[in-house]
C-alpha cells in the first residue's frame, strides 16, 4: 500500500520482463495528453504533404491530399477493419494479441501518414507481428489464408506482409512488448473477490466491463493511460452502470482515504479515459468512401516511387547523411559476410 | 549512422564485427553491432524477435550489459550497447598468475546475480561463455550477447561456426541433439566457467562435438538412466555410443581448491537439467559467505582491449627507482640510435 502512495499504478504482473512500471510503453509511448497525440498526427500528415509537393510533381493539388481530419476518419476505418479480421481469425486469436496489433496499428500512424503507407497493408503487418511477439504461432499461410481472397491475392499480401515487417518495428522503435488491460482486469476481479466482501458476485461486472475495453481499444486511452488505469475504470464504469458505488474500495482497499491527492488524481484520469471512450464516433460511410476514393489514387500515383529505400530495410533520414560516408565505408555488409 | 563516429573494431565474434563509436552529441563511447537480415522467407524470424524484445525490456541490470538504442540500417538494424573495456576470457588469458580464490568469487557472484536477473525475467541466454561476459573499466562484470547468436543463425553455416566458438560451454543435452531445452543450458555454462576459473584453463576442451562429449563424459561419467532419465529421449542418443566408464571425482579435476568451491560446481554439472542449482539457490551457497569472501570489484584485474601486449608498449623502458645505481636507469645509446640520430 506504501507504492501506492506514490504511484497511481496499480499493477498485477508480476515477471520482471513484464512490468508495466519499467516498460518501454511507459516511457516512449504513453503521452502526457490528446494534444500531443493531435500535434504528432498533424505533423505527420504535414511531412508527407511537403514531401509530395517538393517532388514537383506535375498537376499535384493540395486538394488531392488527405487532411488530418480526412486520415483520422479512414484511420478509424481501418483500424475497424484490423479489429474485425482478428475478431474472426482461424484459430480464435487471444485478445492480447488483437489489443497488440491495435497498439502497434496507433503507434505507427501517429508519426506516419496513411497516404504514405497503405492502411491495409500496415494492418495486416501489424497483426502479422503481433502474432509472432505474443507467441501466437500461427504459420504465414495460416495467417494470409484468413483473408477472403483467392491464393494470388493471398500470396500477394504476404509478400507486403513481409517487405513491411522491418519498417513497421523500426517505426515501433524496436519497442515490442504491449501491455494490453485485460491482465489487470482479471487481476482487478479477483482482488474484488479477495478483498472487497461488500461486492457479492464480482463477476457479474465481467460482462460490461470487457464490452468498455473493446470500445477502448477504439480510442487514444492507450496512449495515455496505463493499462492497470483503464482496467480499474472498466470495472469501476461497469460497477456504476448496475448502480453500484465502490468508492469505498479506492478508499479502503486500495488505501487511499488519506490520500486524497492521489485519490483525487485517480478519479480524474478515470473521468478523462470514460470521456474518451464515451465521444467516440465511428466513421460516417460517405466519409470513408470519399476519403478511400482519395487514398487510392495517392497511392496509384505516388507511392509506387516514393520510397525506393524500403526494400534495403529503410534507412532514416535523420540517421544516415552524406557527409559520413567514410564511415558508412568502413563498415560493409562484406565486412559482416566475410565471416 | 551520424549520431556516431567510428574509432574503430572491438573484435569480430561469432555474430559479426563490433565497432567502437563515440556518440557525437554525449562523447560518450559505446559499442555498436550490426544486426543483419536477409533471405527470410517467413519474415523475421521469431527468436530475433524475441530478443529484440528481451534486450528492449530489461535494459537496467548491474549485470548485464545495456542496451542503449537500437535503430536502422542497411538491410538490418544497428544496437548501440554500453562500452566495455574488455571480457572474461582475457582476463582468464592474460592472467599471469591463476586467479586467487576471493576474485573467482567476486567473479561468480556477478556471473550468478546477471544470469539469476536473466531467468527471473524468462530469459534464457543460451551462449554464455567468458567472451560474453564484459568487464567494464571499474570490474564490473556483464552479460552481453543476448542469444543474438540465434538473430544469425537464419543460415546455416552461421549456425555452424555459432556452434563451434561455444561447444566448450555447450550441454550435453544440447550435444545430444536435443531440440527442447531450459535455462539449465545456461546453469552448466555457468559450471564450465566456474571451472575455467578455478583451474585457469577450460574443463571441456573438445576438439569437435564428439569429443565435446567424450570429454564430459569422461569426468562425468557414461549417462545411463538412472544418472539421466531423460536421456533417452534425445534425439542423437543412439546414435552414438560410448565405452562404459565411472565418474572422476570433481575434486580430481580442479585440484587445490577448496571443498566449498567443489561442492558447488558439482551442483551445476550434473546430466538432468532439472536438477541443476539454479543461479539465485547458487548464490546461497556457503561458498559465498566464507573466508576469502568475494572481491570487490575494485579488486578485480581490468585487462586493456587488445592484451597484455599493447598495454605493455606504453610502459616505460625502465622503472625508474631512487635506490638504483644512476647506469643502470640510463638507456643504452645504441638502442635508440637508428631511431632518433637526428638528434645527436
Amino acid at each position: 500500500m506504501l507504492l501506492l502512495k506514490h504511484k497511481v499504478q496499480v499493477n498485477f504482473e508480476t515477471k520482471g520482463l513484464k512490468m508495466y512500471h519499467n516498460s518501454s510503453q511507459r516511457k516512449y509511448w504513453t503521452f502526457e495528453n490528446e494534444e500531443c497525440l493531435g500535434k504528432l498526427r498533424y505533423q505527420a500528415n504535414q511531412k508527407f504533404r511537403g514531401k509530395i509537393l517538393a517532388s514537383g510533381k506535375v498537376g499535384v493539388h493540395e486538394s488531392l491530399l488527405l487532411d488530418p481530419l480526412e486520415e483520422d476518419a479512414l484511420f478509424k476505418h481501418y483500424e475497424k477493419r484490423l479489429l474485425d479480421f482478428c475478431a474472426v481469425f482461424k484459430p480464435a486469436m487471444p485478445k492480447s494479441v488483437v489489443g497488440t496489433a491495435n497498439m502497434y496499428f496507433r503507434r505507427f500512424y501517429l508519426n506516419n501518414s496513411l497516404m504514405e503507407y497503405h492502411p491495409r497493408t500496415i494492418m495486416l503487418t501489424c497483426a502479422y507481428l503481433a502474432c509472432k511477439v505474443d507467441e501466437f504461432n500461427v504459420s504465414s499461410s495460416q495467417f494470409v489464408g484468413n483473408l477472403q481472397e483467392n491464393p494470388a491475392a493471398q500470396e500477394k499480401a504476404l509478400e507486403q506482409i513481409l517487405e513491411y515487417e522491418l519498417l513497421l518495428i523500426q517505426q515501433l522503435n524496436f519497442h515490442l512488448v504491449v501491455h494490453n488491460p485485460y491482465r489487470p482486469m482479471e487481476g482487478f476481479l479477483i482482488d474484488l473477490k479477495t478483498r472487497y466482501l461488500t461486492l457479492e458476485n464480482p463477476e457479474m461486472l465481467r460482462k460490461t466491463a470487457d464490452d468498455f475495453l473493446n470500445r477502448a481499444t477504439m480510442t487514444d486511452v492507450g496512449l495515455l493511460f496505463s493499462p492497470s488505469q483503464i482496467a480499474l475504470t472498466a470495472v469501476l464504469n461497469s460497477a456504476s452502470r448496475a448502480g453500484l458505488n465502490m468508492e469505498s474500495y479506492l478508499t479502503e482497499c486500495m488505501g487511499l482515504k488519506d490520500d486524497k491527492e492521489t485519490l483525487s488524481k485517480m478519479i480524474d484520469s478515470m473521468r478523462r479515459i470514460k470521456n474518451l471512450v464515451k465521444k467516440y464516433e465511428p466513421p460516417k460511410p460517405e466519409e470513408v468512401i470519399a476519403c478511400k476514393q482519395k487514398l487510392e489514387r495517392i497511392h496509384a500515383e505516388f507511392a509506387i516511387n516514393m520510397n525506393p529505400k524500403r526494400k534495403r530495410g529503410y534507412e532514416d533520414d535523420d540517421h544516415v547523411t552524406k557527409q559520413h560516408r567514410v564511415a558508412e565505408e568502413e563498415w560493409t555488409d562484406e565486412d559482416l559476410e566475410s565471416l | 549512422m551520424d549520431q556516431y563516429s567510428i574509432l574503430g573494431r572491438i573484435g569480430e565474434g561469432a555474430h559479426g564485427i563490433v565497432f567502437k563509436a563515440k556518440h557525437i552529441e554525449t562523447g560518450e563511447t559505446v559499442a555498436l553491432k550490426k544486426v543483419a537480415l536477409r533471405k527470410l522467407e517467413d519474415g523475421i524470424p521469431n527468436q530475433a524477435l524475441r530478443e529484440i524484445k528481451a534486450l528492449q525490456e530489461i535494459e537496467d541490470n548491474q549485470y548485464v550489459v545495456k542496451l542503449k538504442n537500437v535503430f536502422p540500417h542497411g538491410t538490418g538494424f544497428v544496437l548501440v550497447f554500453e562500452y566495455m573495456l574488455s571480457d572474461l576470457s582475457e582476463v582468464i588469458r592474460n592472467s599471469q598468475r591463476p586467479l586467487t580464490e576471493s576474485q573467482v568469487k567476486g567473479y561468480m557472484m556477478m556471473l550468478l546475480k546477471g544470469v539469476a536477473f536473466c531467468h527471473e525475467n524468462s530469459i534464457m541466454h543460451r551462449d554464455l561463455k567468458p567472451a560474453n561476459l564484459l568487464i567494464s573499466s571499474t570490474g564490473h562484470l556483464k552479460i552481453a550477447d543476448f542469444g543474438l547468436a540465434r538473430l544469425f543463425s537464419n543460415e546455416g553455416d552461421r549456425l555452424y561456426s555459432h556452434q563451434v566458438a561455444t561447444r566448450w560451454y555447450r550441454a550435453p543435452e544440447l550435444l545430444y541433439g536435443a531440440r527442447k531445452y531450459d535455462e539449465g543450458v545456461d546453469l552448466w555454462a555457468v559450471g564450465c566457467i566456474f571451472g575455467e576459473l578455478l583451474n585457469n584453463s577450460p574443463l571441456f576442451p573438445g576438439e569437435n562435438d564428439i569429443e565435446q562429449l567424450c570429454c564430459v563424459l569422461r569426468v562425468l561419467g557414461t549417462p545411463n538412466q538412472q544418472t539421466w532419465p531423460e536421456i533417452t529421449e534425445l534425439p542423437d542418443y543412439n546414435k552414438i555410443t560410448f565405452k562404459e566408464n565411472p565418474p572422476i571425482p570433481l575434486e580430481e579435476i580442479v585440484p587445490d581448491t577448496s571443498a566449498q568451491a567443489v561442492d558447488l560446481l558439482k551442483k551445476f554439472l550434473v546430466y538432468p537439467s532439472k536438477q541443476r542449482i539454479s543461479a539465485s539457490q547458487a548464490l546461497l551457497h556457503p561458498y559465498f559467505f566464507t573466508d576469502p569472501l568475494p572481491a570487490h570489484h575494485s579488486e578485480l584485474p581490468i585487462p586493456q582491449r587488445g592484451g597484455k601486449r599493447s598495454h605493455q608498449r606504453l610502459q616505460p623502458p625502465y622503472e625508474f627507482s631512487v635506490d638504483r645505481p644512476l647506469h643502470e636507469s640510463l638507456v643504452d645509446p645504441g638502442l635508440i640510435q637508428g631511431h632518433a640520430w637526428g638528434c645527436f
